[in-house]
């Protein structure tokens, strides 16, 4: 039991903003209204926010732990959690290894996550990884729209069966919702080949183009009821000029649900490399006019990493332009990834521009309930360097200095320097938190009303913004303080978020000889077992149509 | 630069096999996962797919194969190099490349096919792995699978030996960030093959205790390793006798995984299986006799006095 | 004013002891010295478990012993010097970025493993990876001098940017393997790999060598800039022949595979 007491809550999703309140913690690790006894905190001057949700990231999988064994230099570089009799022992870095994820994501007041790419067929792998990253709670999305078999039913105009199809498959990965990369441009990939433009049929297909699989998998996504919409990598990721693209991606969504991720490696204008510009203002714009649809802005810092995705085309290409290393994945009948390390420099005009895009789409959309922190960790920067965006989200005169160190030729490529909008605290924690936990679906998370999960970061106020939001001065998890004072006091599990989407009963009989013609896994062998993941905990699928 | 067994059962047109001899070591192989195989991209099968075998002797597997080249011994690396430079259309001169065993029309014949095919796959076994030049030998020919997707799709994929190995590996990767040769005596793992890699320190005589768990060193190690185990504390554990069960001072006796304990399996493209026990063992499991040991550690007081560590560096030695 | 170790008994087990290192010692007094802290195994023991110590407040460090269980002497030194009579462990003055280091016995691997600069001087022979880059880093020793007077072993110079590295015995495999510049100059040549898929830089062989596949023979000269070298090794005992009355260096460019433009001169004597 537990007891905050005169801290200046931020809790957007039930409109407080501000105002002195107690918040009082039971010992099921929820938010209660009165509590007898327990700890009391006394938060006088200081700030409430719910536990920080992130709606996008790529934190366990093959692909991760691919980055992971390409980049020991980085290792060896960067900080180490040291090993106690309670606690294991980590690196953090480009790529952390899984218990120094959960410590850095808890370090900085975050305890949801959303592993946003998740192949069927190492899904067993990304589970065990889960079990291994201690105090965030999780959710993992299945990779689909390059699925061969769902492909086919598709492209055959079998919408029923495709549904099915994409319903057996959430449940065999013991998901939570549906990723969809680069629509139709990852199988083309697997050829060497890529799908650029929405309404080209596909390689290997007559009629089916990128278009086409966007609906058909986001009305899929609406009509099974995920609470979590479509998770859509747009085609033509980080290509100049890749705005119309976007655009009309979006258009082919009009009347659903969608989140899209990462939006700022998909918002250049100009014809190539060398005119590369900014078009935030077209896309924010289509945001602030369609509340049907969210976004994280997959934001740019400058520094190392290493680009991780699914879109192996794209990382084709910037392993021919860096000439570093590149790791690449391809997963049958599935999808694909690509790994290729990375330092984003101010120096260069392109990576300033991407820096610049990721923030005028936070500045521009004008709903913080549309458009989310992110930095689709580790392609932009890593997750720890959250702090340094919302800096520069809240702080407009540090973002004119920043701007100055870049290259003059910039200027008429991007908008950013005509911006003075500052984010306040609320708008803040809507960002990072309440907004993308509705996103998400998850109505205990990101609030701190009555009867939610009592995941409680608690900040020391303070000038300097980054600092204030890298050292929280008590992070609450289901209700045990598990930061405290720059400590790691408490190491819990976090629980995985699951579904189980309606599937016709049939869907097995109709999978069992596609699938054993496509994969070199025994059918029972493929689907994930329940008992095997942690502190599962099941979320319903309320069809959009019986709200 | 590597996929899924599933992608070349699917789409591997051409198939390179070097250094290995699946025929032999890894029976099912062929048929289950690569050049037997019909399916929806190469509907004919083994007629849509052309193999090499590149080895220093026609082992059983190389009379699968549609070309046959025999390399000399301890020239790998050395030809490797030569088609990572015919790819790019550098010269290599006639009496370097016959150093090699093979003819400079045998080599423009592979380098036309890699660059002609859709789909091309390295396998690579310890014939090239293990040889003179070792690690540099492997990552010789990943450089040039990386290469080739300047031309067309091109992957590469160890054969691994027996046992979980991939496993290991995969988690010691999550865990730690390394995939082998670590060491945890700073409390956070560091890396080092060479320096921290279980041969090398048993060679050296660096370690004062060993615990082994599902590998018979005793059987595959050099003389001075298998004699500095036996000079030390070994605990071996293992469902059967093994050399280095002999060897040991205490062998606990485990159920085998997979035939009567359960557990996952990486299988060699880092795919995870379940396995499922089939029979019941008397015998605890190696997680089981670990756990315990783990509990039994715990029990006695930690090595380091409270609070003497930080909790987090930011700069490793 | 120097400091002097005795080592008391060899380590069991690796003993991990970067602080000794000029830039530690320099300011501590002699019990301060005394109580650094080293690691055995995972035990952390103070210095004076392992080593008597004479003198304090000194960058001039002189350590005795059988030291081939300590590991990391010198490791990111940027001043002063340590000479050592005995023999030292792996990682001697790697990442070091200047002062000096002179060792009267063998040394073992990864010595001067990515230094910035400074001098390192090995009597006897020494292991392999010397001035290489650890494991998955891109670049090697960026500048610096080290010189081996006995053999060496794998990798030596592996993805250098710059410095010198001179061997006086021969080397084993992979000798300036993916070098990316600098100068390795071989007085008793290597075995087989010397200048794998080199980019850039210079090897240097008085000793005919067996040439990878993919370098190609350029040219016989005698280029001005060995008797450049010349002149600044003689202060090290060693004779770099130059003239074209003695004979020519042959010259190989490649690697091929990079395709690069490195560049091994073997000496051809007249």
């Amino acid at each position: 039991m537990l007891r905050i007491t005169g801290g200046k809550i931020y809790d957007p999703a039930n409109g407080i903003d501000g105002q002195v309140k107690d918040l009082c913690v039971d010992d099921t690790g929820t938010i209660v209204s009165s509590v007898d006894g327990g700890r009391t905190i006394d938060a006088s001057g200081m700030i409430i926010f719910p536990g920080g949700v992130d709606v996008h990231t790529h934190v366990a999988g093959g692909a991760i732990n691919f980055a992971r064994a390409m980049t020991p230099e980085d290792h060896r570089r960067t900080q180490a959690f040291i090993r106690t009799q309670s606690r294991r022992s980590g690196l953090g870095g480009m790529a952390p290894t899984t218990f120094a994820t959960g410590y850095l994501y808890a370090g900085m007041g975050f305890t949801t996550v959303n592993e946003a790419a998740v192949p069927v067929l190492s899904a067993r792998h990304t589970h065990e990884e889960l079990a291994d990253i201690p105090i965030v709670d999780k959710a993992t999305l299945t990779l689909m729209a390059n699925n061969e078999i769902m492909l086919d039913q598709m492209e055959a105009g079998e919408y029923e069966r495709a549904k099915n199809v994409v319903a057996w498959y959430i449940w065999a990965a013991k998901s939570y919702g549906v990723k969809a990369v680069n629509p139709g441009g990852v199988a083309a990939w697997k050829w060497g080949s890529d799908a650029k433009q929405l309404t080209d049929p596909i390689d290997g297909y007559n009629s089916l183009t990128p278009g086409k699989i966007v609906t058909m998998l986001a009305t899929i996504c609406d009509d099974l009821g995920l609470p979590h919409p479509m998770h859509l990598h747009c085609n033509n990721l980080g290509a100049p000029g890749n705005i119309s693209t976007t655009i009309d991606t979006l258009k082919h969504l009009e009347g659903h649900r969608a989140h899209i991720a990462h939006s700022q490696y998909h918002a250049y204008g100009g014809d190539d490399w060398d005119t590369m510009c900014s078009a935030t203002v077209q896309l924010a714009e289509y945001f602030n006019t369609h509340p049907n649809i969210t976004t994280d802005a997959g934001a740019v810092l400058f520094g190392d990493t290493v680009t991780i995705t699914a879109d192996g085309p794209w990382q084709h290409l910037l392993y021919k332009l860096t000439g570093r290393k590149w790791g690449n994945l391809d997963v049958e009948n599935e999808t694909g990834c690509g790994i290729v390390p990375y330092t984003y420099r101010p120096s260069n005009l392109v990576n300033a521009v991407q820096w610049a895009s990721g923030l005028e789409l936070m500045l521009l959309i004008r709903n913080p309930w549309q458009v989310f922190l992110s930095t689709d960790h580790p392609n932009g920067g890593c997750f720890w360097r959250y702090p340094e965006i919302i800096q520069l989200l809240m702080c407009a005169d540090f973002r004119s200095e920043c701007i100055k160190t870049l290259p003059d030729r910039i200027k008429s490529k991007i908008t950013l320097p005509e911006i003075d909008r500052e984010y306040t605290l609320y708008e803040v924690a809507t960002s990072m938190s309440a907004g993308p936990a509705r996103a998400l679906g998850l109505t205990r998370k990101g609030n701190l009303g009555i009867g939610c999960d009592a995941d409680i970061v608690i900040y020391e106020e303070e000038d300097d913004v980054a600092r204030m939001f890298s050292h929280p001065r008590y992070v609450i998890k289901g209700g045990e303080v598990v930061i405290e004072d720059g400590d790691i006091r408490e190491t819990p599990e976090g629980r995985e978020f699951l579904v189980k989407p309606s599937c016709a009963p049939e869907t097995d009989e109709f999978m069992r000889p596609l699938f054993e013609d496509c994969y070199t896994m025994s059918f029972e062998n493929y689907p994930v077992e329940f008992e095997r993941i942690e502190n599962p905990n099941m979320q319903e699928c309320v069809n959009a149509s019986e709200k | 630069m590597t996929c899924t067994l599933g992608e070349v059962k699917q789409r591997a047109d051409f198939i390179v096999y070097w250094g290995g001899n699946p025929a032999e070591c890894h029976p099912r192989h062929f048929t289950k996962y690569t050049i037997m195989q019909k399916s929806k991209f190469l509907p004919r099968g083994r007629k849509d797919r052309t193999m090499v075998m590149v080895d220093i002797r026609e082992t059983k597997s190389a009379k699968a194969a549609n070309i046959f080249l025999q390399v000399k011994p301890g020239k790998d690396f050395e030809l490797i190099t030569i088609l990572r430079a015919l790819i790019k259309d550098q010269q290599v001169g006639d009496e370097q490349i016959a150093e090699t065993g093979l003819t400079r029309e045998a080599l423009d014949d592979l380098v036309q096919r890699m660059k002609s095919c859709k789909f091309g796959c390295f396998f690579f076994g310890m014939g090239l792995s293990m040889t003179r030049g070792k690690h540099m030998n492997s990552a010789a020919l990943l450089t040039l699978a990386a290469e080739m997707n300047a031309f067309t799709k091109f992957v590469a994929m160890p054969m691994r030996g027996h046992g979980n190995v991939t496993g290991a590996d995969v988690i010691m990767r999550w865990q730690t960030g390394y995939p082998f040769g670590i060491t945890f005596n700073r409390g956070y793992p560091r890396y080092n093959p060479g320096e921290f890699s279980t041969v090398d320190v048993l060679v050296r005589g660096d370690c004062d205790a060993a615990f082994i768990i599902g590998a018979d060193p005793g059987a595959t190690m050099p003389q001075p390793a298998i004699n500095h185990l036996k000079r030390i504390p070994t605990i071996c554990l293992d469902p059967h006798v093994t050399h280095t069960s002999k060897l040991a001072r205490v062998h606990i006796t485990t159920a085998a995984q997979g035939i009567s304990a359960p557990g996952t399996a990486y299988r060699m493209d880092e795919i995870p299986m379940p396995l499922k026990p089939a029979l019941k063992s008397p015998y605890p499991t190696d997680e089981e006799v670990v756990r315990r040991i783990n509990e039994a550690i715990a029990q006695k007081p930690f090595w380091l006095p409270e609070g003497s560590q930080p909790q987090m560096i930011s700069t490793q030695v | 004013m120097t400091v002097t170790l005795h080592l008391k008994q060899p380590p069991s087990v690796p003993l991990e002891a970067e602080v000794l290192s000029p830039n530690v010692m320099a300011e501590l007094s002699n019990s301060e010295i005394r109580s650094l802290v080293v690691y055995h195994g995972k035990r952390q023991v103070p210095l004076e478990e392992f080593f008597d110590v004479e003198g304090e407040r000194s960058d001039e460090l002189i350590l005795h012993g059988e030291l081939t269980k300590v590991r990391m002497i010198g490791r990111a030194m940027s001043s002063g010097s340590i000479t050592v009579h005995g023999s030292v462990g792996m990682h001697l003055g790697a990442r070091m970025t200047g002062g000096s280091i002179e060792v009267h016995g063998d040394a073992s691997d990864w010595i001067g493993a990515e230094m910035m600069n400074g001098f390192i001087h090995v009597h006897g022979n020494a292991g392999g990876q010397i001035g290489a880059a650890y494991r998955g880093a891109l670049a090697g020793m960026k500048n610096g001098t080290i010189i081996v007077d006995g053999a060496a072993g794998l990798e030596v110079g592996m993805r250098m940017r710059r410095g010198t590295i001179i061997l006086g015995g021969p080397a084993v495999d992979f000798t300036g393997l993916q070098m990316k510049g600098g100068t390795i100059i071989l007085l008793s040549g290597a075995e087989i790999r010397t200048g794998a898929w080199m980019n850039r830089g210079t090897i240097i062989s008085l000793k005919p060598l067996q040439m990878m596949p993919t370098f190609a023979y350029a040219s016989d000269f005698n280029p001005t800039f060995v008797n450049v070298y010349t002149k600044r090794l003689k202060q090290f005992g060693i004779n770099l022949p130059f003239t074209a009355s003695q004979g020519a260096y042959q010259r190989y460019s490649g690697d091929l595979s990079v395709p690069g433009k490195g560049e091994i001169l073997v000496w051809q004597p007249a």
